[in-house]
Parts: structure tokens; sequence; C-alpha cells
């Protein structure tokens, strides 16, 4: 008996142990996360800087092909169209409800291009927000430096906010939360504003080798010129009275911009500190600009950098061209040209030749391309599997394999890894700087000498020409269509055709020449604010017109 | 914590009061029969109920009866007592026998065959109460009548078994997911899985192997993680689903609650010794209908013919087009219908039929040994499983090894009381690599749907034997990727919990449990060489990857029962810790020189990638629950559970979860007694829910280096760190409230019994991802937004139709209708989910989750036919530009504003209908389960049954070449893939045999032979591959059907045998 009592009085300690045990256990709830860090244990040296700066440019590449910035930029004009082959490309009707023009704030193209493009840049944004804002809290060597870099990096996002949506919220905080929208104006102003101080409080003119493709002073004139070209449209909030003019041109001329200079003397001036510093010039051969080793371009002013690594390349030739003319690869057989806008171009224009049209060849070995057989591409050519890409798309909703010239002004790198290539996108080079300068001069003075030789001096690039010069007079018309020739598929279109009065008419010409959209409404000049954006912050307003 | 301080002094005076109690007792003998058969039943319940002297009832004092229905129960208190007698099936007696010192008492007990197939003591969460003193729903199946036919995991057992618990298998694949709903599900973004106890502790569901690249298409879905346990080691299952039943796990148990409890050793029958085995076959049910090789042939031949014909006008121009494609036109652009003849050259002579080429009729093996027996203080069982199932299609399969050992043991009197389970499981998956949606790229499924019928699977040249392929990287031969691609996973995971529970106080129990859970998962995949997949990664890609999920659990609980009078009291209070850590590594490597290496030499790859990441989550509880019953006739029952959760912001991390229900036994009382009711009663309920499944450190803002941040200024690529997610320091549990009422009842002497329900519930902070206002770091984030709410019906029926001594025949019947909509949505006007799969169709989506509608929503255009010129025509307004007459096609663009709602996935209402017959010593089982009403989106149809595959010649399934849409016709979502998918499927039919050959008789207590069939009728208008579908594709999907695993209709033939 007494060991019996003793046992289950030990028993009755021991539970009464273990139910005391756990409750002690409990009180600690906080969590540290084991493979993650937080932004109050980064930033305390410069290596850590450095690679908070290298997650603000990264978002520059959502900003070049491929990403909805590029898509909508080239997809709504007469310069991209993707018609739907077949099975392929229709993609719950996405590109064609861009190309012609019938998006709304809810439809495929706002969900998959206009909320891709608004998240993209405003994502660059907020990173520079928090770059900023930490390293002005940090004690770091070159302090201004970068924090000139930070705030380059975010005028240049809010710069395509504004492009394509009008005033946007000008946030510069780290604080998420709904903000209601700035006008056009302010949002002008405010990237105005943010350029000339990075450029004039620490921003270099240049950059060593090891830095290639870091902002320079040269890239806030560039974003600068370009500004006060467009100031005609990107100080209005909408078409209609007093606002943009969706049928002829808006000029420079008569905008006033900071300094109370107007603002076609203010991109002459922007575009003269460019050609006149001696850090650009024109590259002797037009494909430079665009090779794998563009790097190297003298005419580089403001560039995304893409190296051939994995995640790190530029895969625009993937989307353009067919599936047996990039082997082993197989690309996406989408992204074609207008007959219309293929047919614009003088033959004799060497630039021409950055579309592919007619018999095509592997890009990479030169050798002779097929159509697909079963589905893969046959080991030899004979005729009968000849590919040929054709001029026009007869209609951009059944369209076959070979339909359509091809945008290849950014040649597949030999070295690339997988879709990669090290192609750089140039935002702005020299050659655009002679072309704003040349249209702001015409504005000034218009069939201006001096604007017919800056043309001319583009087309000689250094005594290499890359088409006849023009006889002149020099006309608006001369300047929109030189600027088609120059920079085509380089994001620069949509802009061009809202300045000239031309993006909302019809592209469809009666001359056969198909492809193209009827005319569209004035208010398409502005994307629709992304539905589910209107959602996220009560405090947006629609564009006028959605 | 804050209540550490008073529960110390409390427990450290009860076990002051731990004293022992007297000696010098009584004992009880007896028997329990068949009212029917007059034979002796076995694996009864004989307790002891006290009351006539007013004892408090002794947890505990039950024993079971042994084979022949007899029972002695010895150290009893002397006195008048009741004592009772429960068997499942059987409606209760008891009887009150006076016990002497040291004498024995005798009791004989006749139990009455009733309807319902019901455990008389319900496990109910922290405990068991009787089922007469339960208010809240809860549902109970027994583990041996539900498993019938091929079952691999607990949750099949559920099938059509219990009303307002539906259950989707992710596929036919062995050992597939499963999803289970639950009164309809009650969140958006956050699982709508119910939390999962198995023998008293919560199991942490998640996936237990890595997942796969996903190098073709999307990853394959996780296999279930219920796979561990052995649905032969199952006793019962106990569904809790209003919220008064669920509170007492408070945060985890918005979706439901799922008890399992396994098998134990029972002392009064002695020793047993159990084989339960089976061999089983299984072929697909349905396979894709795709083009045979001569039809391929006879269409791409027509097609060819037809583009000649249209093309004269353009030949008449330029005489020498069909001699010389290469020359250039100007007007050249697809002046052509058909096909051009160069399509003629990809036609070969073979007829292969790919979906037979991929699939087989597969055998599976089940075998069960178990010993269990003990004695009145020491039990045991143990058991060992090992089943190797195959899949019906090639490569696909599960092996799994299952040890388990179960033991008790009572001391001091039965005062102390200990047990213990372990189950230790190694599962081996092999995988078959297949898309559950994607796009361009396609698995196995995709190239039985695509691959040229014409080919054959195999060629044999001066190099050898290889497999076809066509060279493309795209198309590929399916059975060289089901054949080459090497994907295998394991998992080792083990359970174990101890318990130990002490009498303190006569009434006062302490119970102790502690529980672990330890799994690690392995995936080992090579995609070779030799197949294009691998040539197409780069050269070969081998990957290894582990898994490792830990989880530890304390509870402590304390109860308290006493009877006063006729009234009783129930209390049960207690704490819970649970840990979690997940640890995951993935080492892969690109670029192989050969294929010898397969996935155990990634030194050998050129190009190397690892990877690894680690979290941690904590959880803790407190919790109480009051029942108490007045008179026999009314019961309450309190439930309040306080939750604390890492996961959730600092002053969001805790939360109260109540509940309250009461229940009340008409039919004891006096007015009640004359109707046609033999059992009466009425419940009601209302309780509070918590949903926690978020990722642990979603509330703070948190960075890494990826590269994604990475930019390569100098050509040199740049590490950066960018932040993965914005934080919510706001976040916390999504809640869920539920009204429930209900009405138990049994009618002619409980031959037919039921109960019909009825819940709403409403769902507010629901936990969803949405856009949050720009700038922001992530473009999106978690937050508490929104409200759902759902309503339903459930009928169960059960009824004992015939009971003769040579035939008995008992029915049930479950039925659910549920309506579930969208409140709010948090300021969108809605959110587009469900994306559609397939070559072109990016970004492009079939549903809509809006504010008014139900989850699974389709919503699209309204296909009206199609046009001389074979163009689909849709519905639009005439607003729209490009509209006539009230239609438009696709070349003038469809518009948003056109689209309209076009069904609804979720049933009208789902049935079960579940039959035993026993004639003699044969019986007959068979389950029927229908739903009724629902929509599904056949994706398979809209990008396979479509002509136009034939301009990259690739087949397509057969309706589509008699369809009028043209071949150029891309794949456009609209109503006319959107179908109707009722169906009523004979899920399982049994008949089984008792043998009684002498030989056996001498030494095994039982023999039974069975032949049991599994799906082998399916009723449905659905034109796809079976109505019940599952997807992962979009938040919130239902109802998407995109090249599902087929499933299997199985014939099993098994033998039991008890010594």
């Amino acid at each position: 008996m007494k060991r019996l009592s003793v046992t289950k009085s030990l028993g009755a300690a021991g539970l009464a142990t273990l139910l005391l045990l756990p409750v002690q256990a409990c009180t600690d709830l906080s969590e540290n996360p084991p493979s993650l860090i937080t932004s109050e244990t980064f930033f305390h040296n410069e290596a850590e800087v450095l690679a908070g700066l290298a997650g603000v440019y990264a978002q520059l590449r959502s900003t070049a092909p491929e990403g909805g910035i590029y898509d909508a930029n080239e997809v709504s004009t007469d310069e991209v169209v993707v018609p739907i082959r077949g099975q392929d490309w229709i993609d719950g009707g996405q590109w064609i409800d861009l190309h012609n023009h019938t998006w709304t704030p809810g439809s495929a193209a706002a969900r998959a291009f206009f909320n891709g493009a608004w998240n993209s840049a405003y994502t660059g944004v907020a990173r520079a927000n928090l770059f900023v804002s930490a390293v002005e809290n940090a004690t770091v060597p070159n302090k201004a430096r970068y924090v000139a870099e930070g705030r380059a990096l975010r005028a240049f996002y809010y710069y395509i906010l504004m492009d394509m949506f009008g005033g946007v919220p000008i946030v510069t905080t780290t604080e998420v939360g709904a903000n209601p929208r700035s006008t056009r104006r302010e949002l002008f102003d405010f990237i105005e504003g943010e350029l000339i101080a990075a450029r004039d409080s620490g921003l270099p003119a240049t950059w060593g080798a090891a830095d290639n493709g870091r902002f320079t002073k040269g890239g806030t004139d560039a974003i600068l010129a370009n500004m006060y070209l467009n100031a005609g449209i990107f100080t209005k909030d909408g078409a209609g009275a007093g606002g943009i003019n969706a049928a002829a041109y808006n000029s420079c001329s008569g905008v006033t911009v900071s300094g109370g200079q107007d603002a076609c003397a203010a991109a002459i001036a922007a575009s003269d500190r460019l050609l006149n510093s001696g850090n650009y010039q024109l590259a002797d051969s037009f494909p430079q600009n665009f090779r794998f080793d563009n790097f190297k371009s003298p005419e580089n002013i403001f560039v995304v950098k893409f190296i051939a690594g994995d995640g790190l390349g530029m895969n625009l030739t993937m989307a353009a061209l067919h599936y047996c003319q990039y082997a082993p690869l197989t690309p996406w057989n989408g992204f074609a040209t207008l007959a219309q806008t293929f047919y614009a171009f003088d033959p004799t224009d060497q630039r021409r030749k950055v579309i592919l049209s007619g018999p095509q060849s592997d890009v990479l070995t030169g050798q002779p391309a097929t159509v697909r057989v079963s589905g893969a591409c046959p080991a030899t050519w004979t005729p009968a599997t000849s590919l040929v890409f054709t001029d026009s798309i007869r209609d951009i909703g059944l369209a076959t394999e070979g339909e359509g010239p091809r945008i290849y002004k950014w040649p597949a790198d030999p070295a690339h890894v997988s879709q990669n290539s090290g192609n750089d996108f140039a935002w702005f080079r020299l050659g655009e700087i002679y072309l704003i300068k040349a249209e702001a001069l015409n504005e000034q003075t218009p069939g201006s000498a001096a604007a017919l030789a800056l043309l001319n001096t583009l087309r000689n690039r250094n005594g290499h020409p890359v088409a006849p010069a023009l006889a002149g007079p020099i006309t608006r018309d001369l300047i929109i269509k030189e600027r088609l020739f120059e920079l085509f598929g380089e994001q620069k279109r949509r802009q061009d055709l809202i300045r000239f009065g031309q993006y909302t008419g019809r592209t469809d010409a009666a001359s056969g020449m198909v492809g193209g959209k009827q005319a569209s409404a004035a208010h398409y000049i502005l994307m629709a604010i992304p539905q589910t954006q209107m959602d996220a912050n009560p405090l947006l307003t629609q564009n006028p017109g959605y | 914590m804050h209540l550490k301080r008073p529960v110390g002094p409390i427990l450290a005076f009860l076990a002051v009061l731990a004293t022992p109690l007297a000696a010098q007792n009584g004992s009880i003998r007896g028997q329990v029969v068949d009212s029917v058969t007059q034979q002796g039943l076995g694996g009864a319940t004989v307790e002891l109920v006290f009351r006539s002297t007013g004892l408090t009832v002794q947890p505990g004092r039950q024993i079971m009866t042994d084979a022949e229905g007899r029972f002695t129960m010895s150290d009893v208190v002397p006195g008048a007592v009741t004592v009772k007698a429960t068997r499942i099936g059987y409606g209760p007696q008891q009887h009150e026998v006076n016990v002497t010192a040291g004498g024995t008492a005798d009791a004989r007990f006749v139990l009455a065959p009733q309807a319902s197939v019901l455990e008389p003591v319900v496990v109910t969460g922290y405990g068991s109460q009787r089922r007469e003193a339960i208010t809240g729903s809860v549902s109970t199946v027994d583990g041996n009548v539900a498993n019938v036919g091929v079952k691999t995991n607990a949750v099949q057992l559920l099938e059509g078994r219990a009303a307002g618990v539906n259950i989707i298998q992710n596929s036919g694949e062995p050992g597939s997911g499963a999803q289970v709903l639950i009164r309809g599900g009650s969140s958006l973004s956050a699982t709508n899985e119910p939390l999962y106890v198995i023998d008293g502790v919560p199991i942490n569901n998640v996936p237990t192997e890595p997942q796969s690249a996903g190098v073709v298409g999307d990853p394959s879905l996780p296999r279930n993680p219920l796979n561990l346990i052995n649905p032969g080691d199952i006793s019962s299952i106990t569904v809790l689903k209003d919220a008064s039943a669920t509170a007492i796990y408070g945060s985890r148990a918005s979706n439901g609650v799922v008890l399992i409890e396994t098998k134990r050793g029972n002392a009064s029958s002695g020793p047993t010794f159990e084989y339960d085995g089976y061999v089983s076959t299984s072929s697909p049910a349905r396979r894709l209908e795709v083009l045979n090789g001569a039809e391929y042939r006879a269409f791409v031949t027509d097609q060819v013919a037809a583009w000649r014909t249209d093309s004269t006008a353009f030949c008449g121009r330029h005489p020498t087009c069909a001699a010389d494609t290469s020359v250039h036109y100007p007007d050249s652009a697809a002046a052509f219908d058909g096909l051009q003849p160069s399509h003629l050259g990809t036609l070969g002579t073979a007829n292969t039929n790919w979906a037979d080429a991929i699939s087989r009729s597969s055998v599976t093996h089940n075998h069960n040994l178990s010993f269990a027996g003990g004695t009145e203080a020491t039990r045991y069982r143990a058991s060992l499983n090992y089943a190797n199932q195959k899949g019906v299609t090639l490569s696909s399969g599960l092996e799994r090894i299952q040890g388990r050992l179960s033991a008790t043991h009572s001391d001091l009197n039965n005062r102390l009381r200990m047990e213990l389970n372990v189950t230790t499981s190694r599962v081996n998956n092999t995988y078959l690599t297949y898309e559950n949606n994607g796009g361009f790229e396609g698995g196995v499924f995709e190239n039985v749907a695509t691959f040229n019928p014409t080919q054959p699977i195999t060629v044999t040249d001066s190099t050898g034997t290889r497999f076809y392929e066509v060279g493309g990287t795209t198309i590929r031969n399916p059975v060289a990727l089901a054949d080459q691609i090497i994907n295998i996973g394991q998992t080792t995971r083990t359970l174990a919990n101890g318990t130990v529970s002490l009498d303190l106080t006569p009434g006062l129990t302490a119970k102790v449990t502690v529980g672990f859970d330890l799994s690690g998962g392995q995936r080992q995949e090579y995609y070779p060489l030799s197949n294009p997949v691998g040539q197409a990664v780069g050269g070969g890609m081998a990957r290894q990857s582990d898994l490792e999920n830990q989880t530890q659990t304390v509870q402590t609980v304390l109860n308290y029962q006493r009877q006063l009078g006729n009234n009783t009291l129930d209390f049960v209070g207690g704490y819970e810790y649970s840990k979690f850590h997940k640890d995951s590594v993935i080492a892969q490597g690109i670029g192989f020189f050969t294929d010898a290496f397969s996935f155990n030499n990634l030194n050998a790859a050129t190009t190397r990638t690892n990877l690894s990441g680690a979290s941690d989550a904590r959880l803790a509880s407190f919790f109480g629950r009051a029942n108490v019953g007045f008179n026999d006739r009314f019961y309450v029952t309190g439930v309040l559970r306080y939750d604390g959760s890492s996961r959730f912001a600092e002053g969001n991390k805790w939360a109260a979860f109540p509940g309250i229900s009461g229940s009340w036994h008409l039919s004891q009382e006096s007015f009640m007694q004359s109707g046609p009711f033999s059992d009466l009663r009425v419940r009601l309920g209302w309780g509070l829910q918590g949903n926690p499944s978020v990722d642990p450190y979603t509330s703070l803002i948190t960075l890494a280096g990826n590269t994604g941040a990475a930019y390569p200024w100098g050509d040199q690529a740049h590490g950066g760190v960018l932040a993965t997610s914005n934080g919510n320091p706001d976040l916390k549990w999504e809640q869920t409230s539920q009204i429930d009422g209900a009405v138990d009842f049994s009618i002619m002497n409980n031959r037919i019994s039921g109960t019909v329900e009825y819940f709403h519930k409403n769902t507010k902070d629901l936990l969803l991802t949405i856009d949050v206002p720009q700038p922001a770091l992530n473009s999106t984030q978690l937050k508490n937004v929104g409200r759902l709410s759902g309503h339903g019906f459930e009928v169960t029926l059960d009824a004992l139709a015939i009971s003769r001594p040579s035939l008995r025949w008992r029915a049930g019947l479950v039925f659910a209708a549920e309506r579930t909509k969208v409140e709010d949505l948090g300021g969108s006007s809605f959110i587009s989910t469900g994306f559609i799969s397939g070559q072109g169709q990016s970004n492009a989506v079939s549903q809509r989750i809006m504010p008014g509608q139900p989850i699974g929503t389709f919503f699209g255009p309204a296909f009206l036919g199609v046009d001389a010129s074979g163009k689909q025509v849709f519905a639009c307004t005439s607003a729209t530009a490009g509209c006539v007459n009230g239609q438009t096609t696709l070349g003038r663009g469809t518009a948003e504003a056109d689209y309209r709602i076009l069904g609804n996935a979720n049933p009208d209402f789902t049935l079960g209908f579940h039959s035993e017959i026993t004639w003699n010593r044969f019986d007959v089982s068979f389950l029927v389960r229908a739903a009724v009403g629902q929509d599904v989106f056949n994706n398979t149809a809209l990008v396979y049954s479509t002509k136009g595959n034939a301009l990259q010649d690739k087949n397509f399934l057969r309706p589509a070449i008699s369809d009028p849409i043209g071949i150029h016709e891309p794949a456009i979502f609209s109503s006319l893939w959107v179908e109707d998918a009722s169906f009523v499927r004979l899920q399982n039919i049994t008949v089984g045999y008792d043998l009684n050959l002498p030989v056996l008789t001498r030494s095994a207590r039982s023999a039974r032979l069975y032949v049991s069939a599994d799906n082998l009728i399916l009723l449905t208008g659905y034109s796809g591959l079976d109505p019940e579908v599952f997807t992962t594709n979009g938040l919130a999907t239902r109802g998407l059907d995109y090249l599902t695993y087929p499933r299997p209709r199985t014939i099993t033939g098994g033998m039991r045998l008890l010594f």
C-alpha cells in the first residue's frame, strides 16, 4: 500500500509538472525570418547600398522589350501588330484590343498591358523611394551621387507614367497608401525639377567602362529635351478644347517651362548641351546601335542594360522571329509590322533592313529557313518548305505563319544564353537628339535650313550614309517620317503620332495595305487607368472619355 | 502568459487531492445479444452509469464484449448501479443491477438493430461526448464500412457518406490530392481545406514532397499528405461541420474539422491476428477521343485539296505559285484556305492511338497485417501495411510501406492511463510529366491530344531503335516523355503521440498529450539529353530537392464530469502549443554530356543552381468547453478558444473564438411519448471560427536578393536586393460566423432515422491578395478585405429496411444543397480568375469573382453560332464597334462590355446513396454519388477540339471534325465551352461472402472474400473525361477541366481473415 501511494504521488507530481511546462513556452510569438532580411538591417555599407541601387536599375528591364510598357507603346501604333496565327496569339483578345484601340479600363489590353505598365513603372518609383530615403539616412561614401542617381531613376519612371497615363499620384515616401492624381502639368514640373536637381547635385558626366550604363548628366538632358519637345502634350490632361489636339500638330511653341523658357527653346538648349558636350557622337554604322555589342556605341545616352545571362537579357527577338529561323531556340512568331509602315520606307534607305520580308534565313547561321513541318523545323530546305514573310497581313484575326514583315532591329546575340541576348535598349541616343533639335527649330522657324541640315547629318552618319540626303524644304511631314525611319521600334512612335495628331487616325488605308485600324476616339491618346488600379486606390479618377 | 499564474496553483492543489480509492468491490458479468438473431454481439460497449445512487460517473469504466458478446467487469463499487450496453448499429439498452461487496451481479442485454450506424460515443475535439449530449453538427463515418475498393487515403472514406462534405479528387493519379469542401468553403484566397486531427493531434496538412521543376507546363500537383495514414487503420472519421462544434479548434476551424481515430487494441476478445488484403486491376474509364491515323490523313488530304481550289484566283495572277512558294508576291498574304500542300509531307503510314499508347491496365495490391490484444490493463495493436498502386498511365504510381503501433496501459485502479501511437510510413511516388495548366508547351496529355497519329511510337534504322520524334521542341512523343523523363519522390513521415491521463479526483481528469510530426520529402528528377525536353533545357537537366517539415504539439487538458441528480456537467479546459518548422533545399544542374549519371551526379553539369529557404511559425491556444445536460432533456454547450499565431501582425496575433449551442430532446417530454417519433431532438448553435492560412512573415516588409534585382552595369551582373513583400502591419484572422439549426429524428422504433439541417455563415476580413495603391514595392498585398456568405440545407437519412435473421438491409442517403455568395471585395468591382490553359491563351480568363455572385462564376462572350465563312459569332450590344444586328466576330473584336455570366461551377445539390445488404453469408453494398446543376468549362475541348491545330500539324479531338468552325479560326473561350456537368456515379459496389470452410472454422474467427468495383458506371452529359474536375488555375477557381489524368475504373478482389 505504501509503495503504491508513493508511486501515485510521484505520478501526480510528475503530471502536474508536465502540465506546467508547456505553458511557459508560449509567451513569444514574434517573427524572425531565417532566410529574409528587413530594411532596418540593411543599407549599412556601400556594398549594401550598391545592391539596393541595382534593384532600382533592375526595374528598367520592364520598360524595354518585352514588357507591358513596350507592348502598349508599340502595338497601339502602326509599327507593330500581333495577328492571330491559327491557334496562336489570341491570348484573350489582348493584342487585337490594343491594336484596334478598343480597350476599356477592364478589358484584355488594360489588364495585360496597362496594368503591367502602371505596376512596372510605379515599382521602379517605390524602389527608388526606399533607396533614396535609406541612403539619405545612411553614412556612406558618395552619398550625394547615390541620392542623385536614385532621384533621376525615379524621375524616369514618372516620365513613363506621365507619357502613358497623364497626371498620376506623386509619392516620394515609402508609405503605401491612397493618394489623389496630380495634374499632368504638376507631374511635368516635378519630373523636370527632379532631373535638373539630379543633374546639378552629383550625377557625373560620364562613367568608366566598369559602370557603363549608369545615369549621367546627359541622361537627364535627353529626357528633358524629349519632354520639352512634347510639352504641348505632356502639360495637358486630355484631348479636346484647350487640351491636346488629336487631329493636328501639338507644338512645343508657346508652352512655358522652367525658368520661364519657351519649351521649343528649352528643347534646343537641352539638345545643344548634349550635342556640344563632346561625350557623344553618331555611330559610323547605324546597326552598331542595336547589335549585341551596342554598349560600345558612342551614341548611347541612356540605355537599359542587357547581358546574355539568365533573366538579364533582351528577348524581343523571340517575339518577332519565326519558329525556324533562330536555331536551336523556337521563337514565338508573333510581332509583325504593317504593310503601309513597311512601304513608308524608301527601299534605298539602309534603315529599312531592320524589317524582314520575303524569303528568310536563319538569323545566326544564314542558312535558308523553312516553315514548320509537323511542328518541327525540317533539317533540309526545299523550295516547297521555304519560309517567306509576306509584305502584308490579309486579316489580323486569321493570319498564317508566314504573314507580315518582322521587326528585327536588335539582332540575335551569337553568345545568347537561351532567350537572353546582350543587346542594350537605348531609351535615348544621339540620333534622336538631332531629330528633337531639328523639330524644335522647325517650330521656331518653319522650313528652317538648320533643321534640314541636322536631318541630313543624321542620314550621312559621319560619311557612312544610311539614306540619300533630303532636298528640302523641311516640313513637319518630313520630320515625322524621318523619326519613323530612324527610331522604328524604339518606343517613340506613339509619342510622335500623338504630337502630330495622327495617333487616333485610321491606319487601314484603302490601298490594300491591311492590318491597320479604324479611326478611334480622341480620348485614346491617354491610356485608360486600369480598373484594378481604380479599385485599389479610391482617390484615382479615370482619364476623360473612358 | 497571463493564464500561467492561476493554472499552476490549481494543478498543485489538485495533485494533493489525488488520494487512493477504497477497496473491497464487486463485479458484474453478462452477455449482449442481437434481438433478431439472438446471437452474441462482440465489440459492444458496456459501461457503468451509477445514476441510481447519485455517484459520479467514473470515466473509463467501460468494457468491450468478447466475440460471443460476453463480458465481466470487476472492481465495481458496491451499490445499485445502472449498466448500459451500446453497439454501433444498435439501439442502447440499460439495466439496473445491485452489486454487493465481493459478489457478482448478472446482466443480459438484448439490443435491437437500428437504422443509423453510429458510434454511441463521439470524438468531439479534446475528448469525447455521448452522442445524445452533442449539440453541434457532427457527422461520423465508420472506417470499416467506408473502406471498400481502392482507397489510398483517409479523405476518400468520406466520399458520398457525410452530408455537406464535398470531395473532389484532383485526378485519377495514384495518391493524388483532393479538394475537400465542407459546406462550400468559406475563403477566397486562404485555404478551404479542413483541419485534420489524428488521434487528437492537429496535423499540419502541407505538402510533404518538394514541387517538381515544371519544365513542361506547370509542375504536377502535390500528392495527398494524408497518404501516410493507411485507411485500414482508421476506425472512424468524425466531421465537425458547424461553428459551435468546431469553435474548440478556433482559428483553424473555419473550413470544418476532420477527426480521424485509429484502431486500438481490445483486450476482451483475446489476442487477434488479422490479414486484410486485395488485388485490383484498373484501366482508364475514358480516354481522349482523338482522330485516328486514317481520319487525320483524310482530313489533311481534304484540306490540301481545298487549298488548291480556293487559291485559283491567286495562282491565276501568279502562274508559278503552286510550283514555287519561295517567290514573294505582294498580294500573297493568306490568299489560301485549307492547308498548304507541304502538310502532306507530315503524313506517315502508321496508325498510332496515343491515348492507348500511354495507357495501361494496372495492378494494385494492398496488404494489411495486424495483431491486437492485451490484458485489461495493457492493450496493444500493431499493424503493417504494404500498398503498391500502379497508375493507369505509364510511369505513375505509388508504393507505401507503413507501420503503426498503438499501446495503452492503465494503472492505479485505472486512474492513470497512458497511450502511445506511432505511425511511420514511407511513400515512394512515381510522377508522370503532365500539365495541370499552362500554355504553349505540353507534357504527356497535351501531346496525346496533338501528336501526329500517322507516326509510329518508335523507329528502327541503322543506329538502332529509338522513339519517333518530329524534332520540334514543343511537340514531343508522349510515350517518350513518360518513359524517358525520371520524376520520382519519396516521403518518410513519422507521426507519434503520447498521452498520459490521470483521474485527480472522481470526475476530474488531467491529460497531457505530446505529438510529433516529422516528414522528410525528396524529389529526384532527370530530363535526359535523349528527350527533346532535356535538349531544349540545354543538354539535360537534373534536380534534387528536399523538403523537411516538423511540427511539435503539446496539449494539456483538464476534464471534469459530474452528475448532479438528473443533470450532467462536462467541462474541458486546456492549453495547446504548436511549433512548425520548414526547411527546403534545391540543387539543380543543366548541361550534361551523357545521360548515364541521371540525377545522381550534379557535379557533372556545366551550370548549377542552388536554392534554399526556411520558415518557422508558432500557434498557442487556450480553450474551454462546458456541456451541461438538464434532466436528459436539454443540453447546452459553450465553447471559448483564445488563439495566438506568430503569422499575424503585432497587436493582431491573438483572437477569441466563441461558440454556443443547445439541444432539446423533445422525445423525452411526456407530450411527445405517444407521437410517431421514437427519438426527436432539435439543435441550434452559433459560433465564430478563424482561418489562419497565411504564410509566415507576411506582415513584415522583407528584402531578398534574387535574379530579378540584379543589374549589369559595365556588362557585369551586380547582385541586387528588392522587397519581396509590402508587409501588412494590420494583418489578422479571417473570421467566419455560422448559425446552424437541425432536427434529429427517428421513427418506427429507430428503424428510420435522420437529420435535417440548415446553416448560414458569413466570412469577414477575407484574406485576399489585392492590388495596392501605387507606388508600392510589390503590386499586391495580403489584406483583410471583403465578405462572403453561404447557406445550405443538408439531409441525412438512414433506414433499416429489412431486419430478419437471414436478411438485413440498411440504406442511407445524404443530400446537400449549398449556396455561397461573394458579398464584398473591399472596393474591387471584380477579380478576374480561372486562367485559361493552352496555346494562344495567355492572360485569357474564364471566371470573375463578383459581389452578388457565387465563387466559380463563368464570365465571357456568349456564343451564337458559326457564320457561312466558318467564323464564330458572338452576341454583342449595338453600341460596340463591329456589332451588327447584335452579332460580332472576333476579327472585329469582341468587347468586354458584351461579356456575360455563362454559368456557375457549383452544383445545385449533391447526393450520396449507400446501401448494405446482408443475406445469409453474402453481403452486397454500394455507393452512388450524384451532383446536379454544376457547370464545367471544358478547357481541353476549347484548345484541342479545334481543327486549326492542323495548321501546325497537330492532331485534335474528334468532335471538331464535324463542327462548322473554320480551320483558320482560333480557339476562343465562350459559352460554347461551358457545359452542364451533372452526373450520377456508381462509386463502388462490393459483393462479399463469409467463408465457413471447416478448415478455417478451426483456426480463423472469421474469413471474408469480396469483389468490388470502383467507378463502374458514370452517367453524365458532360463531353470531357470526367465531370468532377479540379484546378488551381487562379484565385478560387472552380470547375475548369484541362487535360487531367484520367480516372480509372477498378475491379478489386480481396480477402479478410481474422484469427
